[in-house]
């Protein structure tokens, strides 16, 4: 009894968002004029109740709901950058030209419901609750890409998607069941005790090869190569604010497993939190995969001239980047990741808020419509230039600061070890990338404060909330340089709840 | 046995044109799982972990099936075909 009680204290981000979600789906039902408008206030409302229970809970950390669930402070941090993502695509994303005119109610609902599985899938300890959760997640992300129910490019993305997704995850199914007969158990710790009490070498063999299965899921949710075929299709079809949504959230709660189920799954827990050798070499694996996403990402990027199928490119590639965390498998490699996610957050978001708006007003996304854009809306081409710097990595960005953090805990893991060489290859590799990927972003700035357009177009016009929301992710992307103390202290506290 | 489904399951995902064929080639890679998950949990583990999980990926398979079906449905009606090569708008 008193464990339920301590459960439901803690579940109550998750509570609310299962209330809320239950009154946007009733509320769409009744015939009101003013529908629209009440579900949105509602989805608003109970978005940020949850963000508001996530920011004050604090503690106890354990696990919960026997074991199915746990609290840590890694899982308060990844929740919250899971609901300012969707808060933040209800509140700017209004104008999407996609999506106007269509019945929103659902839309409301099936967000509220990706971001309810997201935070279960960033607290499960349980193999059943982990593949509950990134099902639930992917359905809905489903649903939520063919919303354009008329629409060619929408419904090619969701059946990709849906095709993919579904291999992908019984794969992930298939290497689960297998991991279950091998260990007798469905729970990460327990799982990890197996390993710890020391395994035969066929066995360890049998785990590396069902890890392997095991990543085509979180590598789908995650849009690691080589599971990123669905990726840019994906995001070129769907709606905007989908996409803009797709690219931030669903992968944070897809790094925030990858990390328990190494973290909290597969190491020896005598060798504490931080510093992990696990039962198996998994950086090398990690590491090659990191390589391949970030290099494959930049370089298919160079070309591109859609630019929802760039922004995509360069999310494989940030998914690359991201992963060199995971691949340091220390404090500091846990931290950095998520500094980068919340970076991530705020400088993706943004460049997507761009894009919808010129859309909304051009109804294109082609690069070649973006010459001029300066002269027509100067603010407008000013917060794409930070965004886009920001994901460049130039210093008083935000996206600055992630790099400094990632290459920091790289290089710090590589000198602990007797033998670096591996993660010093990862970091240089790292470091060509980012000079790869300067090159398009930089080039779609160049379109859009040099270049002349050949047709002559009346200036943009921007809403005041537009005008707005620009300026506050504007904000968003350099003001954490300069309370970087406060970052800092943030995340040193958000260390994983070390398990049994 | 389950390896078995499972390679069919994958085969028939990979070489197969119609979306309708695809997705029975998904429901064979799920059910070799579940076969997987029932069979260790009767002769391995010892536990009802196995088996319980067996019951929520019925369900789960059940909800995947319906969305993916309907989503087909919708290109049915788009395209006035099931055949999946003919989705190719979107490339590059």
């Amino acid at each position: 009894m008193d464990e339920v009680a301590r459960s439901l204290r803690s579940f109550l981000p998750e509570t609310t968002l299962t209330l809320g979600l239950l009154l946007v789906v009733l509320a769409d039902a009744f015939r009101v004029p003013a529908r629209a408008a009440v579900c949105r206030w509602l989805t608003l409302v109970t978005l940020a109740a949850s963000l508001g229970f996530t920011l004050r809970y604090s503690g106890p950390w354990g696990e919960t709901w026997s074991g199915m669930l746990v609290q840590d402070p890694l899982a308060a941090l990844l929740k919250v950058v899971m609901l300012a993502a969707a808060l933040l695509i209800v509140l700017a994303f209004q104008r999407a030209r996609e999506l106007a005119g269509l019945g929103l109610g659902e839309f409301y609902a099936l967000l509220l419901g990706v971001t309810l599985a997201n935070l279960l899938l960033a607290t499960s300890n349980d193999l059943a609750m982990l593949y509950l959760s990134l099902e639930m997640v992917s359905i809905t992300s489903y649903v939520m890409v063919a919303y354009i129910k008329g629409d060619r490019l929408s419904n090619e993305a969701s059946l990709k998607y849906v095709l993919f997704g579904a291999v992908s995850t019984g794969a992930m199914l298939y290497g689960l069941s297998l991991l279950y007969g091998l260990t007798g158990t469905t729970s990460l710790p327990e799982i990890r005790a197996f390993l710890a009490a020391g395994v035969t070498d066929q066995t360890r063999f049998a785990v590396y090869l069902i890890t392997l299965l095991i990543l085509a899921g979180f590598g789908f949710k995650t849009a690691m190569v080589p599971f990123h075929f669905w990726c840019p299709d994906v995001y070129e079809g769907a709606p905007t604010p989908v996409t803009a949504f797709l690219s931030v959230a669903p992968k944070a709660a897809g790094f925030g497993i990858l990390l328990r189920f190494f973290f909290s799954g597969l190491s020896y827990p005598q060798a504490g939190a931080g510093g992990l050798a696990g039962a198996i070499n998994w950086p090398l694996t990690l590491a090659i995969l990191s390589a391949a996403t970030m290099t494959l990402g930049n370089v298919a990027a160079l070309t591109q001239t859609n630019m929802k199928r760039l922004l995509a490119y360069s999310s494989i590639a940030h998914a690359g980047y991201i992963l060199m965390g995971v691949v340091a498998l220390s404090e500091l490699g846990l931290r950095a990741l998520l500094i980068y996610l919340l970076a991530y957050l705020f400088m993706n978001l943004g460049a997507f808020l761009v894009v919808t708006l010129v859309h909304a007003d051009l109804g294109s996304f082609d690069l070649r419509d973006y010459p001029g854009l300066y002269r027509r809306a100067p603010l407008l081409t000013l917060a794409m230039a930070i965004f886009l710097l920001s994901l460049i990595g130039i210093p008083p960005m935000v996206g600055f600061l992630g790099k400094l953090y990632l290459f920091a805990a790289l290089l710090q893991k590589a000198a602990t070890l007797a033998d670096g060489r591996m993660l010093y290859t990862l970091a240089v590799i790292g470091a060509i990338n980012a000079a790869i990927a300067a090159y398009y972003y930089v080039r779609v700035i160049r379109a859009m404060f040099i270049d002349e357009s050949d047709a002559e177009r009346p200036p943009l016009k921007l809403e005041l909330a537009d005008q707005a929301w620009l300026v506050v992710l504007m904000i968003a992307n350099v003001v954490p340089i300069l309370g970087w103390t406060y970052v800092e202290a943030w995340t040193r506290a958000s260390t994983l709840w070390p398990g049994k | 046995m389950s390896a078995a489904l499972f390679c069919l399951g994958v085969l028939a995902v990979l070489t197969r044109r119609n979306a309708v064929n695809v997705l029975m080639g998904i429901e064979l890679i799920l059910n070799s799982a579940n076969l997987n998950m029932v069979a260790f949990s009767r002769y391995g583990a010892g536990n009802l972990y196995g088996q319980l999980f067996a019951v929520f990926v019925i369900v789960i398979a059940a909800a995947e099936v319906a969305v993916a079906l309907a989503i087909v449905l919708t290109m049915y009606r788009l395209r006035r075909t099931p055949n999946l090569d003919v989705a190719d708008i979107l490339r590059g």
